[in-house]
């Protein structure tokens, strides 16, 4: 099954690392992604949420606003495209992932309508 | 340019789903996919590469934490917002115009929003 595993972190924190902190995390996510190997399908790191537009549309109308459509103490800031055995396995790997350890990772499956 | 496009729905749409019997979901899909091709017709004809995926149901979401070592899971989403994501695309865009002309093509954006996240670039 896929799972996507969406990485909550605090944005500010984050932006107020050094280059040599920040590089120690990525080495992290460089040493997960080794580790997991291929059950990492897809993945990327966001850019922040400043650079977020949200679109809507309302009775035909296009609303365009800048930012997130949610305003958390912790930003989506990256993602991972797991394939797992089951929901407990990605529960496994997402424990692994670097952002778990400060902030969040959120687990939604892949719908089943849409597998088939 | 790749985005990651986030397609949320409306929370009280998605209770209301929660409700329905299969086959009444079944039955409210099928009517939605013409509008689903459309915009899968539009992407083909612009060339533009995308992936995404629809989520299952985000009663079914686990959060994982990790604190002092220990691994603590719990059940929903992330947050509770009036929005939750049921979706999402990984687009790859000429720029952002694009790429609000594509989220305009979603039809969740009627009901929900789509909220356009560029990827970093290092």
């Amino acid at each position: 099954m896929k799972v996507l595993a969406l990485i909550y972190a605090d944005q500010g924190r984050w932006e107020s690392l050094s280059e040599d902190e920040r590089n120690e995390v990525y080495e992290r996510y460089r040493a997960f992604g080794d580790n997991v190997g291929d059950k990492i399908v897809d993945g990327a790191e966001l850019a922040p949420t400043r650079a977020a537009t949200t679109v809507r549309i309302r009775e035909g109308q296009t609303a365009v606003t800048d930012g997130p459509f949610a305003e958390t103490k912790e930003q989506l800031g990256g993602f991972y495209l797991l394939e797992c055995a089951s929901l407990d396995e990605a529960v496994e790997l997402a424990a692994q992932i670097p952002g778990a350890s400060r902030g969040a990772v959120e687990l939604r499956a892949a719908s089943e309508e849409a597998a088939a | 340019m790749k985005y990651l496009l986030l397609l949320n729905n409306d929370a009280r749409e998605v209770a209301e789903w929660q409700q329905l019997t299969p086959a009444k979901a079944q039955e409210r899909r099928a009517k939605q996919i013409p509008r689903w091709n459309e915009l899968f017709a539009w992407l083909a004809e612009r060339g533009i590469d995308v992936d995404g995926l629809e989520l299952d149901d985000p009663a079914n979401a686990r959060v994982v934490r990790v604190r002092d070592g220990e691994t603590l899971v719990s059940d929903g989403p992330f947050a509770e917002t009036k929005e939750i994501v049921g979706g999402y695309f990984l687009a790859d865009c000429e720029d952002l115009d694009q790429a609000i002309e594509l989220a305009q093509r979603v039809p969740v954006a009627e009901r929900g929003s789509v909220e356009i996240r560029p990827l970093a670039r290092h």
